[in-house]
């Protein structure tokens, strides 16, 4: 690994050097060949760790994550067996009601014309609101599912 | 003694424990499947098998049981007929036994699935399949416990239905094998048209056959077994769990294709050019296999492309018309390459889903049972004297040697054995040994009986099978005794060629600062560029020809040139050319008519 940095150290003093060129011609040959030298230094068979796209174990329980509707289908004697939570699942369900339409005007007012910059989302701006999206969050089903 | 009546019943029997757990529960209410319940199943099974085995070993007994004809048409019967012959007795002892090691380790390795009966009953359903297939006398059995095969392969790579690569996985392992069924299905018609019948008694008579069945035959195996032309399914395969990839990519489905080969040799034995395909194909999917095995760096895909190699083999045996060799091949190489699985799974359930072996290292002293036997599978691919893979691996490299043949083929099936030392030693080594580069918090252990039974006892297999099988069955034709030295003991030299030179490799690696890309090792590592050249080229083709299709010949053709545009094409065309060579003067052609009737008119 410390060799890597080495070299990766070096490429970008060269580049830097280069900085100062003027004509704009010479700086687009320069960088191309740079870019083409960087990608031939490239590992052909970059590691990637399991859960990361492209992984072997990436999206492997997908199809175990259900969504949180179903909840509402559970037998009366399978809900018994959570009661705190579902004793308070419906007032947070008519909070959701409620701030649906103040997240979607939030998010309405923000993004910019051409669509969304970025996958983030914005925080709550006023007092009082909830961030845009939140039940999407709160509600997300486990990563390794039971 | 009349032994006839209990080789059937037993065999029988066999078929029927492994039915039940599927019955059962559609039977009674109460009655409710688990994995240990299946587990068991399998074991009774095995122990059964056992009994044909021994009788035949000891009387070399074969039988035949026929039943129930079904006629659809007036002369040609399909009855359900079991053959018991001396491969199939031999091979479902084996095939039930390895079944039984992967299931009772996949109890451990699933625990923790939702649907683990679900999968269990998957697995059971392609052991009925795979056994019979190899039990069909007719090939419209061997037909259905092929499909069948095909299927649970499907229904098992794509477990993980949520993950985009192992459906697309699935879907390749589908395709491909059903390019290779339209050539099982070419040969089965035309046997059905000239022998009218597809028992394999009346069907398998050694005359000169024409090449295309026999064609038709090989691309049945290509397909299945993964030979150069189909091959890219059995690597993408191993996105199913590790149990599923012990049992169908490793000993039984991938033979499937092999075993086709061995039950219609008589067809093949007279037709020289069937023979020296086989040979070639087989050699240049070693070879290929081999290297793109050596710059693998998940440790299923080497193994996957380790089996891939000795599926090349097999066939190179079948090349020489050898089938009883092959499956001697078969038989052991289903040993220590389920435990070669079976070692790899239980390694990366220690190491929480590492699956790189560039992040594994320092294993012997954490994994001892593992890694022990790990390194005797290891061994024993590579054909070390006196393990399983020396009575076949050897025996077919000397029969190649000196029989008269191929040159070619011969020196890529010694360039694949030496690189498949390579590879070998290459995984081993960096599995096992050196310093360990795993992440440093590691569930790992080996408490449970679980997984050191399984994998024990595929090691015992994988030492004694060879001997016991060749001890026991005698070969039918006469191997190659007498031979220069060079060549008898050409296939250890080979192996200890590959050995040196993946210690060179591994030497320069540690010193060597920037991975180079070299084309070599770009050929290899994208697996040849087979699977991007044959995927993209061939559906961009089709999908372009079909907009051609679509747009040009439809839209332009039909309704516009041979419609109205290119009658008015036409008529420009006369024009344009006539135009030239008439003046227009329209007012003294009409005074010129006008002048003639008048003088006409005048003159009567």
């Amino acid at each position: 690994r410390d060799k890597y940095r080495y070299f990766a150290c070096l490429l970008r003093e060269r580049f830097d050097k280069n900085k100062d060129v003027k004509d704009m011609v010479k700086a687009t040959e320069l960088l191309k060949a740079g870019e083409e030298e960087f990608w031939a230094n490239q590992h052909p068979q970059p590691y990637i760790f399991p859960d990361s796209p492209g992984g072997t174990s990436y999206e492997r329980y997908e199809c175990y994550k259900i969504p949180e509707w179903c909840l509402d289908f559970w037998h009366p004697s399978e809900k018994a067996m959570y009661p705190d939570y579902f004793a308070k699942r419906e007032q947070w369900k008519k909070l959701q009601r409620e701030s649906w339409e103040k997240e979607l005007k939030q998010l309405e007012e923000e993004t910019p014309a051409d669509g969304p910059r970025t996958e983030a989302l914005p925080p709550a701006r006023k007092e009082g609101h909830l961030p845009p999206l939140w039940w999407q969050y709160v509600t997300r089903p486990r990563e390794i599912p039971m | 003694m009349e032994t006839t009546l209990l080789l059937n019943t037993s065999v029988i029997l066999t078929l029927t424990i492994i039915l039940t757990p599927i019955l059962f529960p559609l039977l009674s209410k109460n009655t409710q499947n688990s994995p240990t319940i299946i587990t068991r199943t399998v074991k009774t099974a095995f122990l059964t098998s056992l009994v044909p085995m021994t009788l035949f070993m000891y009387s070399g007994m074969e039988s035949i049981v026929s039943s129930w004809d079904w006629k659809f048409i007036m002369n040609f019967k399909i009855p359900i007929s079991l053959k018991m012959d001396q491969y199939t007795l031999m091979f479902f002892p084996i095939a039930l036994f390895v079944t039984w090691s992967i299931l009772q380790f996949a109890s451990w390795y699933m625990a923790s699935e939702p649907y683990i009966t679900k999968f269990f009953y998957y697995l059971l359903m392609f052991l009925i399949a795979m056994l019979t297939l190899t039990i069909a006398n007719n090939l419209f059995l061997l037909f259905i416990g092929w499909e069948g095969v095909g299927i649970m392969s499907f229904l098992l790579i794509g477990w993980w239905q949520g993950r985009a690569e192992a459906n697309t996985a699935a879907l390749q392992a589908v395709l491909y094998n059903r390019i290779g069924d339209i050539g099982l299905i070419l040969s089965m018609a035309w046997l059905a048209s000239t022998m009218n019948t597809w028992e394999m008694q009346q069907a398998l008579t050694p005359v000169q056959t024409p090449t295309l069945p026999l064609l038709g035959l090989i691309l049945a195996a290509t397909g299945k077994s993964a030979q150069f032309g189909l091959h890219p399914w059995l690597p993408a395969a191993m996105e199913g769990p590790t149990p599923v990839s012990a049992l169908l990519h490793s000993s039984t489905m991938v033979v499937a294709g092999i075993f086709l080969l061995i039950r219609t040799h008589p067809l093949f034995s007279n037709n020289q050019t069937a023979l020296t395909m086989c040979l070639c194909l087989g050699a240049l999917s070693t070879l290929f296999a081999a290297t793109c095995a050596t710059t693998q760096n998940d440790i299923k895909k080497i193994i996957a492309f380790s089996t891939s190699s000795q599926l090349g083999l097999m066939m190179v045996t079948i090349g020489l018309n050898l089938p009883q060799l092959a499956f001697l091949h078969i038989s052991t190489h289903a040993f220590f390459k389920a435990m070669l699985f079976l070692c790899s799974g239980s390694i990366i359930h220690s190491l929480n889903g590492e699956q790189d072996i560039r992040k594994m290292g320092g294993l012997q002293k954490m994994l001892p049972t593992t890694t022990t036997c790990f390194t005797i599978g290891n061994l024993a691919l590579m054909g070390t004297p006196f393990l399983a893979g020396f009575y076949s691996k050897d025996l077919i490299i000397e029969s190649m040697n000196t029989s008269y043949l191929n040159t070619w083929a011969l020196i890529l099936t010694l360039l694949a054995t030496a690189l498949t030392a390579t590879y070998t030693l290459r995984m081993t080594l960096l599995v096992q040994t050196g310093f360990t580069r795993m992440t440093a918090i590691t569930p790992m252990n080996e408490n449970d009986q679980m997984i050191t039974n399984p994998i024990t006892r595929l090691a015992l297999g994988s030492i004694m099978a060879g001997l016991l099988i060749t001890s026991f069955i005698p070969p039918t034709k006469t191997p190659p005794m007498t031979m220069p030295t060079l060549t008898k003991t050409a296939a250890i030299i080979v192996t200890v060629l590959g050995i040196i030179l993946a210690l060179e490799l591994s030497n320069m690696t540690q010193t060597l600062t920037q991975p180079k890309q070299t084309p070599l090792m770009n050929f290899s590592s994208s697996l040849g560029y087979f699977n991007p050249l044959s995927h993209r080229l061939s559906s961009t083709n089709l999908l372009n020809s079909g907009q051609k299709i679509a747009s040009h010949l439809i839209d332009l053709s039909w309704y516009k040139k041979m419609g109205p545009e290119g009658i008015a094409d036409l008529q420009l065309m006369a024009t344009k050319t006539s135009t030239t060579l008439h003046s227009g003067l329209i007012k003294t052609y009409l005074g010129s008519f006008a002048l003639s009737i008048l003088i006409i008119l005048s003159t009567h």
